[in-house]
């Protein structure tokens, strides 16, 4: 009499544990692949969301390691905010051993930021790898340009308010606030790049295109000898031969990149090499999107002057 | 009088309807007429803005809080500028209908090694049977991505020379079909597939962290691992930390440790895994996996893993500074064996017998560049059912000059209890010397790893 009690008890108690908290039920559990998009979801879904990040700022997105930890986020989530575009195509692999329904894709929790943007990088030939890590739908670091804040948040609010359409009008809200206030730092960004504008820079890896584009720079070469390829000291030649006879001065390496080795080109070409926000939380003090490019505008401003 | 009523409504039909198409072919001339000079104008613009110089400057940024992705064009811009493909021209939307709706990805993994001419002879190297050759030993071809909105598959079909010669064999590496949307943190899985008992057996050749699979599985598993036919459910509870659970039933063809290959008696596998966080640098996974099944003499075999990886990947770093991997397999395997009681020479009886036999590994590297990685990894194994152990070294070192391409280079020495005297081609493999390399290249798309 007293085990089958025992049985009934043990399991009742297990799926006791493996039930979803109740916490979970007032939020939407919302995962960002990358911190971009943490910091973007954070703005327009406000009370209405928890948000966490696959990966951190100093981490080559490229390249991020699967870890069960990541699995274990996305086990719980309600939604995935993916950049798409190949950036992020691991997050396949981490959503496979999730065995989460709500975000595989073609489920209305997966949420994909790309759709609408105008892609920069576009290849017109032939793509194949001897052109390195190279990307045949575009060049998918566009998530730090403010100009295409206004198209990722409103995949963001689309895709939150599929999952919860009552919250639309507060999502809505939220991102008319954010973008005000967008709008207003990017008028002050725009007079404070204003006296750059037309710089020639070299970028270490093509990751920042879309911003400098947005500012009027110009990116004239990559550290990189191909996307993802370490540069060769024939490559590195030609770049110290480019800067001189562009007057590039500055040199954006991204912290997972070697700075050192930008340092030295630097040093010889007579130009400046420093880190920049490749990411919410990159560096110091860029904890959130409008911050990462404020870091940008007024480092970059700084170092061109 | 039906029918002259329909004749007169025909008479008059035909009577007003020449002059309405004469009116829309003249509406149509001028509508020709009115796209001609726009296409003219849009040429000549065309013309004007290519003999251009490029601009240094692109025009200001334009306001965030601009249109949506879905918003009409601005007032001011025509349609031809927004008809005109974006810089430069899409591949994308070249790709048209005939874009494929899966991934497609090769792997090469040629190996080659060298070794005592004895070894060869007793065909005891690491490649049994490949001694002193380099050869393809697995190309292959994948074929992944999302069948319909609940089940994902993957195909792997692979080639190899399994055999000295010129002949190369195709076979089915793997194909599987996993349901994606089951309730309760579940997935099924059915099909072909490497099991996934323990760390490295799910892991295909080319992608194997070392040149070589690790002797314990070898001896326990066979040449190419465990590789079954049947299903598999994973269950990821929602728990504070990660814990993934994992039951299967399959067919048993593996002849090194079951080979019954039926379902009325099936192979059974399991497996928890554990993953902690150390902070942001460090991370082990942990875990545990059993196979038991029935053997060809139809006798009962029982393998139990235990599995272990750390990783130590320092701040801001692209790859693992260190990376420490383990696994051991305990084997209770019952075997029938003959008894000559007489001592006629002759089998008096069978009795079976218990074996119980242990092996495992540890290796470690180490990857002070993000191109270039050494390690070493020690094996010591016991054998599943017959007598003798064996212990090798294994240093090695890895280069890639690219993610998609990469070499590998070892030196390994194995030490046998068995095969003490020469065998009838005087070959001996009781102590082996090997060079190990290793080309392996990627074409195409390829999965993110796992940890």
């Amino acid at each position: 009499m007293r085990r089958p009690r025992l049985v009934v008890g043990s399991i009742l108690m297990t799926l006791a544990l493996l039930a979803p908290g109740t916490e979970a039920a007032k939020k939407l559990r919302v995962v960002a692949t990358i911190p971009d998009l943490k910091s973007l979801t954070e703005a327009v879904g406000g009370d209405l969301v928890e948000v966490d990040a696959l990966t951190r700022g100093t981490q080559n997105f490229h390249e991020a390691e699967v870890r069960p930890s990541m699995m274990l986020k996305l086990r719980r989530a309600d939604a995935l905010i993916e950049n798409g575009v190949e950036l992020d195509a691991w997050a396949d692999v981490a959503v496979l051993g999730a065995n989460n329904p709500n975000i595989v894709r073609g489920a209305a929790g997966r949420i994909e930021i790309s759709r609408g943007i105008s892609l920069l990088e576009v290849p017109s030939t032939r793509v194949d790898r001897s052109m390195g890590d190279v990307h045949p739908l575009g060049n998918p670091h566009f998530s730090l340009d403010p100009g295409l804040a206004p198209i990722i948040t409103q995949n963001i609010v689309d895709g939150l308010a599929r999952l919860s359409p009552d919250d639309r009008p507060v999502l809505e809200s939220n991102r008319r606030a954010f973008l005000e206030r967008l709008d207003r730092e990017m008028a002050r960004w725009n007079k404070i790049m204003e006296p750059v504008r037309g710089a020639k820079v070299i970028a270490y890896h093509p990751d920042v295109i879309y911003f400098l584009t947005r500012f009027g720079l110009v990116q004239v070469g990559t550290l990189e000898d191909r996307p993802g390829i370490p540069p060769s000291p024939q490559h590195l030649v030609q770049i110290i031969r480019l800067i001189k006879a562009e007057g590039v001065k500055v040199i954006l390496v991204e912290p997972w990149n070697d700075l050192k080795l930008a340092e030295r080109v630097a040093a010889e070409a007579g130009a400046k090499a420093f880190v920049f926000a490749s990411a919410v939380g990159a560096v110091k003090g860029a904890d959130n999107y409008i911050a990462a490019i404020e870091f940008n505008v007024t480092t970059l401003a700084q170092a061109l002057k | 009088m039906r029918a002259r009523a329909l004749a007169v409504l025909v008479c008059f039909v035909g009577l007003l309807a020449p002059p309405a198409t004469a009116q829309e072919a003249e509406s149509l001339k001028k509508e020709i007429e009115q796209l001609r000079k726009q296409l003219e104008s849009v040429t000549e613009r065309l013309r004007r803005l290519e003999a251009q110089p490029a601009p240094v400057t692109p025009p200001p940024a334009p306001s965030p809080t601009g249109p949506p992705a879905m918003a009409p064009p601005p007032p001011g811009v025509s349609l031809a500028e927004l008809a005109r493909p974006r810089q430069p021209f899409s591949l994308y939307a070249q790709r048209g209908a005939g874009q494929l709706l899966f991934d497609i990805g090769v792997t090469g993994d040629f190996v080659g090694n060298l070794t005592q001419s004895n070894v060869e002879k007793a065909q005891g190297g690491t490649f049994a049977g490949q001694e002193n050759r380099f050869f393809p030993r697995e190309v292959e071809l994948s074929l992944f991505g999302q069948i319909d909105p609940y089940a994902y598959a993957e195909v792997r079909i692979e080639a190899g020379e399994d055999q000295r010669g010129a002949d190369t064999g195709v076979s089915l590496a793997e194909a599987s079909v996993t349901l994606l949307t089951l309730p309760y943190g579940t997935q099924a899985k059915f099909g072909q597939v490497r099991n996934r008992f323990g760390y490295s057996n799910v892991i295909h050749e080319h992608d194997l962290p070392w040149i070589d699979r690790p002797n314990v599985l070898r001896n326990f598993l066979g040449a190419e691992g465990l590789k079954e036919k049947g299903v598999e459910v994973t269950i990821v509870p929602d728990l504070p930390f990660y814990l993934e659970g994992l039951a299967g039933v399959f067919n048993g063809d593996n002849e090194t440790a079951f080979g019954h290959g039926t379902l009325r008696v099936p192979l059974f596998t399991g497996r928890l895994r554990t993953f902690l966080e150390l902070g942001d640098e460090n991370a082990v996974q942990l875990g545990m996996s059993v196979a038991s099944g029935e053997t060809t003499e139809k006798q009962r075999d029982t393998l139990l893993g235990w599995e272990g990886r750390y990783k130590y990947r320092p701040e801001g770093w692209l790859h693992p500074l260190l990376t420490v991997t383990g696994e051991a397999i305990y084997s209770f395997r019952r075997v029938l064996v003959e008894v000559d009681t007489d001592g006629d020479g002759l089998t008096d009886l069978i009795r079976k017998r218990e074996r119980d036999r242990f092996g495992w590994y540890a290796g470690a590297e180490v990857q002070p560049f993000r191109r270039w990685a050494a390690g070493v990894r020690y094996d010591w194994s016991e054998f599943p059912a017959t007598p003798g152990k064996e212990r090798s070294v294994e240093p090695y070192i890895t280069f890639w000059p690219s993610e998609f391409l990469r070499f590998r280079l070892a030196y390994k020495n194995t030490d046998r209890t068995h095969r003490e005297t020469p065998d009838a081609n005087d070959g001996s493999a009781k102590r082996v010397d090997e060079i190990l390399f290793q080309g392996t290249f990627i074409l195409g798309a390829h999965p993110a790893h796992p940890f």
